[in-house]
């Protein structure tokens, strides 16, 4: 099969057995793999009733078609599984090295099911597939675990090859705000998922194989793959701004359209001098690093030397410094930076983790809790009092397992659940709704709770590359917004970044599609195949008991205009915009796929029984 | 004579080239443990090794480099592949690899697809 290895791995933990199964064609053709194959076989599979971290439920692995080829950004591996977070489905994206390198030890899947009696390791190297004891890991940090096992393979050169997923002490208590750690300090999105894994007693795993991979026709693909990189380096974001600075080149731009949140989204951020791109040059000495087969290698890495961790790290991105800095009034960049690498030192997902905080913080700024309470020294702008909080967070001593929940059972423990800003319970990228009209519609919408990664409306809506639109407007909105979701949710099956969005259309993607796979897909297509995936997702959803009230802003945003900043006194327009978006989607007022709906994106048989 | 000139400060570890590599050698097919480069990892550092010699011995003069305070051991550096470092074989067949410079005129695909500058053909 070209660009799919068409082959499954099937482990279950509780028995300490695994199977190999064969990947239906009809299903690759239909959802692609990464994402859609994930989610289509989750909802298959798995009751969307299911407790979370109960043994019962699953967690997939699942790399696209794309990926290992040599497409351009041809690197993601979803992870999905019913987060621990939200409830809703969880999928998060990896990046490096892992999700190639599985699809090299022969798997397009890997299905992880039922509950280790002690803590493991899943190690697949060269079609040896066993299950290691972990005591020795448990309790170690993502990069102290990736280290170790590295030296207990006792042979340098198969080291080099071996890649590895892990969680952190905060996965392993079983922490909502967990996440999992991919090449030693790429988080991955998508919390939830590191409980999940930790509740399976799955403490890491490793591939390693020497499989190759059918490309359909090689040399078509390598010439597409040629002009795609040329196109990739006649953009000016992609060929200059993604890969000095990585996404952080976003700072300066949010900031001046009044889009950086400021203090758990109360205020716009108060300055770019000490966060900006320059201030982030002078923090850090940046060293790029790419995932696999990207020739834009956005991932910056540097050195970090302070008490609170010190060594390899890498330096901020615009998610970090939003969610944890500016939103957290942290302005210092080498805080932002070790509270990040912390994060990915622990298994913290930093969006899930930084909401949490300022939602803390404006708990005890407001006096509604004190830090006696809490138990933990927090309060706006105190960096140092967060690298102590995420500490004791993650290993639960010090008594703060109440932040571990998250940031909306705080608030409720609270009585204002007004003060938690999160969509479903996952707290808001660092995008301000009011200043953002369509990223706001994207969150109140979004299947996984309001994260940007699931739809980059921002590509049109702030940074102008395909369409003119201003973001404070709310014409047009809904329509990119499906495009957008429609888009990620078609890259990630593929197991595409979307960064390359930046500088290359959706459309030129179709040609390296089609020479990889040895199909005949058109741009409208895929988009068909996104919309079916989104739709699938929406129904496991809904399944899972979220319906139209779920799809609401905290009332921040519709009714406090920002005093502050550059944006204006807005508020955002959600609400406006909800009935044209629902229409777009073939959805009725209650936001519930119509049965001809389903029935053109071949879902009759997934309709909601009720 | 060309040369392929190796600027491992410009390598971002992402591993295009092996890819590259194996497409063009190999019909239809990317699979690092087939390509005639791989990029090694030391340290804060990625370098590309371009495959040479194959020697039937493992060699006993190895070093240990120092570059900015860190050590490296030389043997990761070394293009040869030997009993000690399983590298530039191919599994299938055992056949030793060794690059070609992508036939006559050279024209590496990999030195295409380095984006980065890390991989430069350069006249001798």
């Amino acid at each position: 099969m070209n660009g799919w290895y068409g082959r499954c791995l099937r482990v279950n933990l509780t028995e300490g057995r695994h199977k190999i199964e064969k990947l239906d064609g009809d299903l690759l053709k239909n959802f692609l793999g990464g994402r859609g194959l994930g989610v289509k076989v989750y909802s298959d599979e798995v009751s969307p009733q299911i407790d979370p971290l109960s043994p019962d439920n699953k967690l997939i692995f699942s790399s696209g078609p794309m990926v290992g080829t040599g497409a351009v950004t041809g690197a993601s591996c979803n992870v999905v599984t019913r987060s621990a977070l939200t409830g809703t489905l969880a999928c998060a994206k990896m990046r490096g090295h892992f999700g190639a390198e599985m699809k090299f030890a022969g798997f397009d899947m890997i299905i992880i099911e039922g509950k280790a009696e002690t803590p493991v390791i899943l190690s697949i190297m060269d079609d040896k597939i066993r299950l290691i004891p972990a005591l020795e890991y448990w309790g170690r940090s993502t990069s102290e675990t990736e280290d170790k096992f590295k030296e207990n393979l006792g042979d340098q050169w198969i080291a080099r090859e071996t890649f590895l997923v892990t969680i952190g002490p905060a996965g392993e208590n079983l922490l909502p705000l967990a996440n999992i750690v991919n090449d030693r300090f790429l988080s991955v999105g998508g919390a939830g998922i590191g409980a999940v894994m930790g509740s399976k007693n799955l403490k890491a795993v490793a591939v390693k194989g020497q499989h190759s991979l059918k490309v359909s026709d090689g040399n078509r693909f390598v010439q597409v793959v040629n002009t795609m990189i040329n196109k990739l380096n006649s953009a000016p974001l992609t060929s200059q701004s993604m890969p000095q600075w990585g996404s952080a080149f976003l700072v300066g731009l949010c900031y001046q359209k009044g889009i950086l949140p400021g203090n758990n989204f109360q205020k716009a951020s108060v300055s770019l001098r000490h966060i900006g791109t320059e201030a982030l040059e002078g923090a850090f000495a940046l060293r790029s690093r790419g995932c696999f087969s990207c020739p834009i290698a956005c991932i910056k890495k540097t050195d970090i030397k302070h008490h609170a961790y010190e060594g390899k790290g890498m330096i901020p991105t615009y998610l970090a410094i939003g969610s944890l800095g500016t939103n957290c009034g942290v302005s210092d960049l080498s805080i932002i930076g070790m509270t990040n690498m912390l994060c990915a030192e622990m298994g913290l997902d930093p969006v899930a983790t930084g909401g949490m905080l300022a939602t803390a913080m404006e708990l005890v700024e407001r006096k509604i809790a004190t830090p006696e309470e809490l138990k933990i020294d927090i309060r706006f702008g105190n960096g140092n009092g967060i690298l102590e909080a995420l500490r004791l967070i993650s290993t639960k001593k010090g008594h703060a397992k109440r932040l571990g929940q998250g940031g909306k059972i705080l608030a409720e423990s609270f009585e204002r659940p007004d003060l938690f800003m999160g969509v479903k319970g996952m707290p808001l990228s660092p995008f301000d709704p009011r200043a953002l009209q369509g990223m706001g519609l994207h969150f109140a919408t979004c299947n996984y709770g309001s994260h940007h990664l699931y739809a980059y409306t921002f590509i049109d809506e702030l940074l102008n590359v395909n369409e003119n639109l201003d973001p404070s407007e709310i014409k047009g909105k809904p329509g990119l917004v499906k495009l957008y979701q429609d888009t990620t949710a078609v890259m990630d099956s593929l197991g595409l970044c979307c960064w390359p969005l930046l500088g290359l259309k959706f459309k030129n993607f179709v040609p390296l599609i089609n020479s990889c796979l040895g199909t005949n897909y058109s741009a409208e297509d895929l988009l068909f195949i996104g919309e079916r995936v989104w739709n699938l997702e929406h129904l496991f959803n809904m399944k899972a008991n979220f319906n139209k009230s779920h799809d609401v802003l905290p009332l921040r945003f519709t009714e406090e205009p920002i005093s502050d900043g550059n944006g204006g006194e807005k508020v955002s327009r959600v609400n406006e915009m909800l009935p044209e978006y629902y229409y777009l989607r073939g959805w009725n007022e209650q936001g519930e796929p119509m049965k001809e709906t389903l029935k053109a994106l071949g879902l009759e048989d997934s309709s909601c029984q009720g | 004579m060309p040369r392929i000139k190796i600027d491992h400060t410009k390598c971002t570890g992402c591993r295009h080239c092996e890819i590259a590599c194996s497409l063009n050698h190999v019909a239809n097919t990317a699979n690092p443990r087939r390509a005639r480069i791989r990029v090694m990892k030391d340290k804060n550092r990625y370098y590309p090794v371009i495959s040479g010699p194959f020697v039937d011995a493992a060699c006993t003069s190895r070093h240990i480099i120092e570059i900015d305070g860190h050590r490296y051991d030389m043997c990761a550096f070394c293009r040869a592949s030997c009993p000690e470092k399983p590298f530039f074989i191919e599994a299938e067949t055992g056949i030793p690899l060794k690059c070609d410079f992508c036939g006559i005129p050279p024209s590496p695909s990999c030195v295409r697809w380095c984006n980065t500058g890390a991989l430069e053909l350069v006249e001798e």
